[in-house]
């Protein structure tokens, strides 16, 4: 359950040639999904399992439809799988066909552990960058002492702390949201097609970013269609029509 | 960033809608706050006028007591006369301790818009005004043609001790004939703050004489020797035994009269302000719930960076609460201000069936009023904004992704 070094546990199961034995950060096991649109009933997830290792940094890929979001709002606890089993930070969202957890319990569950990047970013355009970054703190009841200015530094916006998102560039925009995500220090960053509303040189910028976090520790899933993502990550889950595979190792 | 400084914010960011639901609030709370103030300045006003009158009981002709309470109080031209004779038998009754009678006409200038108002008195009247400052010997007999002008008639005229005053029935100030009179200035009032600033004074005969209403007088003001209840009751049952065209009015009466008419148009008015209030409040509502629901994905994202369904609603409910306060602190504010025109609105409207309004300003600025608006505001708010931030809490967070994409 917890995630105290992942960086070591990592580098024990490097030495070993092993993957790390150190307990998932979140878990599927025969994970559904269905939902009704339209009168029709869609099967959007279809037995998926899945184990994501502290310190990993995974690419969920597959073309547009495929399922990536829904499986993204699993594993963030925004949504509830129709059947099968889905453990996130320890605690047990769902099992034996039953969600265990209230929609309270769960919002609970991601407040402390999950960080969520969008492809729209979803900055408030009334506040500056600091004050976006600092948002999480007013629900989590602390003080800023300055993590907020700390975290843009690190994504390289120290100099832009007092700008309203009309004044940022997209790929600026995505990096607030990306210090933002991690003030409440989470176990797991969710990014859902985190360069979807970026240029290609922006991207690649975006992605370096991720690197780097995942180097420090942070655990990633990041969900996305384009092909160059998914090959500059060790494991790649391919979705297809709700069908999952995996390929490659964690590192 | 705290709670309230996001909610402050986000008022900001629509500031047309925000401005006109704070519009609203503040419009009904101002209509509130002027009727409480008017009504709690007309109570006060009138019993400080009454007070300053330095009389206990008022004997008048038969008739309307408020017109009665009008003529005494502010002047003017009323056509109801007792006998003079009755003042010697008011001034022997047992528990007077003073009465003064007095004579009262005025010239009414229409065009102007100015009444010139005259009081013809004796040396009792002097007597009931202790305070009075006379500049002058005062008057030489009690058919002199002699006149004492209060403070704002001197200044107004530019009239000093020695000058001549020029009676001239005519409104316009021309010579119109036998009815006129000229008049040595025989005495200036110093300033008192009171209806006598404005008023002529002279002799009750001369008055009498002038305007042709011989042996006639319009009030008798009587001091009671004992103020206590029970002799107050003993003396105004004595001058009611005297009969004759005579109404007795103790002024702890017209006071209580007053009071109780001013009770019966508040509670209708009351209950006019508490619909404009409920409707208020429902604007408030309504505009708050549709802001909610267009800000749907926004709440879904707070949910979706840590926000709980409590933390929303906290911030909805902050945000109505505000809106609501500031709402009615501005309807203070522009009641206030506006005060001096609702006023003027009021004595015109007003004037002519509740008699006896007060001089001076009525609408003011009492602390207990203050808060109790401020708070009926920041009530309404609570009320309207719990069922906008329920719902505002019930925003799954995964509406911002399915919204999104």
């Amino acid at each position: 359950m917890t995630n105290s070094n992942p960086a070591a546990a990592s580098a024990v199961a490097q030495s070993n040639g092993r993957a790390p034995a150190a307990a998932p950060v979140a878990e599927l096991i025969g994970l559904n999904k269905f939902y009704a649109r339209g009168g029709e009933k869609i099967h959007a997830l279809r037995d998926v399992s899945l184990a994501i290792s502290p310190g990993e940094f995974l690419c969920v890929s597959g073309p547009s439809g495929a399922g990536k979001t829904t499986l993204l709002n699993i594993l963030g606890a925004m949504d509830t799988p129709s059947s099968g089993e889905v453990r996130i930070a320890g605690r047990t969202v769902a099992a034996r066909g039953k969600v265990l957890l209230s929609e309270a319990q769960r919002d609970k569950l991601r407040r402390g552990n999950i960080g969520f990047i969008f492809t729209e970013f979803f900055l408030m355009p009334t506040l500056t960058a600091l004050q976006n970054v600092q948002m999480p703190l007013i629900w989590s009841g602390r003080a800023d002492r300055g993590q907020a200015r700390e975290l843009l530094e690190r994504v390289g916006l120290g100099h832009r702390l007092n700008h309203r998102p009309s004044e940022l560039s997209g790929g600026e925009m995505q990096r607030v949201a990306i210090a933002r995500a991690l003030i409440n220090a989470p176990l797991l960053l969710l990014a859902d097609e985190p360069t979807g509303n970026v240029d290609t040189a922006t991207r690649d910028n975006i992605l370096s970013l991720f690197r780097e976090l995942n180097d420090g520790g942070l655990t990633i899933v990041l969900a996305s269609h384009d092909r160059e993502i998914a090959r500059g990550v060790s494991r790649v889950l391919h979705l297809r029509d709700g069908t999952a595979s995996l390929t490659g190792e964690v590192r | 960033m705290e709670l309230i400084r996001l909610a402050v914010k986000n008022l900001l960011r629509r500031k047309l809608r925000s401005g006109l639901t704070l519009a609203g609030v503040g419009v009904a709370i101002a209509v509130l706050y002027s009727l409480l103030e008017f009504q709690k300045g007309y109570e006060t006003g009138l019993e400080a006028e009454l007070n300053q009158l330095g009389a206990h009981i008022m004997v008048v002709p038969k008739g309307c007591p408020y017109e009665a309470a009008t003529i005494v109080l502010h002047g003017g031209k009323w056509p109801r006369y007792m006998e003079e004779s009755y003042f010697s038998r008011i001034a022997a009754t047992p528990g007077v301790s003073q009465a003064a009678p007095v004579l009262m006409d005025a010239i009414i200038n229409r065009e102007a818009g100015l009444n010139t108002i005259f009081m013809g008195i004796t040396a009792e009247y002097g007597r009931l005004r202790p305070k009075w400052d006379v500049a002058g010997s005062g008057f030489s007999g009690d058919t002199a043609r002699e006149v004492i002008l209060g403070a704002t008639v001197a200044d107004t005229l530019g009239l000093r001790v020695g000058d001549t005053y020029l009676l001239r029935q005519d409104a316009a100030g021309r010579a119109a004939g036998k009815l006129d009179a000229d008049m040595t200035v025989a005495g200036v009032l110093g300033r008192t703050g009171t209806q006598d600033d404005g008023f002529i004074f002279m002799p009750l005969h001369t008055l009498q004489d002038v305007f042709q209403l011989p042996e006639k007088i319009v009030v008798v003001l009587v001091r009671a020797a004992g103020i206590d209840p029970a002799s107050l009751e003993r003396v105004t049952h004595a001058l009611r035994e005297l009969g004759g065209n005579m109404n007795i009015f103790p002024l702890s009466e017209l006071l209580d009269n007053a009071s109780q008419l001013l009770q019966v148009t508040r509670v209708f008015v009351l209950a006019i302000v508490a619909v404009a209030i409920a409707l208020g409040t429902v604007g408030v509502l309504n505009t708050i719930l549709m802001a909610v629901f267009e800000r749907t994905k926004e709440i879904g994202m707070m949910k979706a960076i840590g926000a709980s369904a409590r933390d929303v609603f906290a911030l909805i409910w902050a945000e109505t609460i505000l809106i609501c306060a500031f709402g009615g602190a501005l309807g203070i504010a522009l009641a206030i201000a506006s005060a001096r025109g609702i006023e003027a609105f009021l004595r015109l409207t007003m004037a002519s069936q509740f008699t006896a309004l007060p001089q001076g300003a009525l609408i003011g600025l009492s602390p207990s009023i203050l808060t109790a608006c401020l708070a009926l505001a920041v009530s309404l708010g609570l009320l309207a904004g719990i069922y906008p931030a329920w719902r505002a809490s019930a925003v799954k967070p995964i509406e911002a992704i399915r919204g999104a994409n």
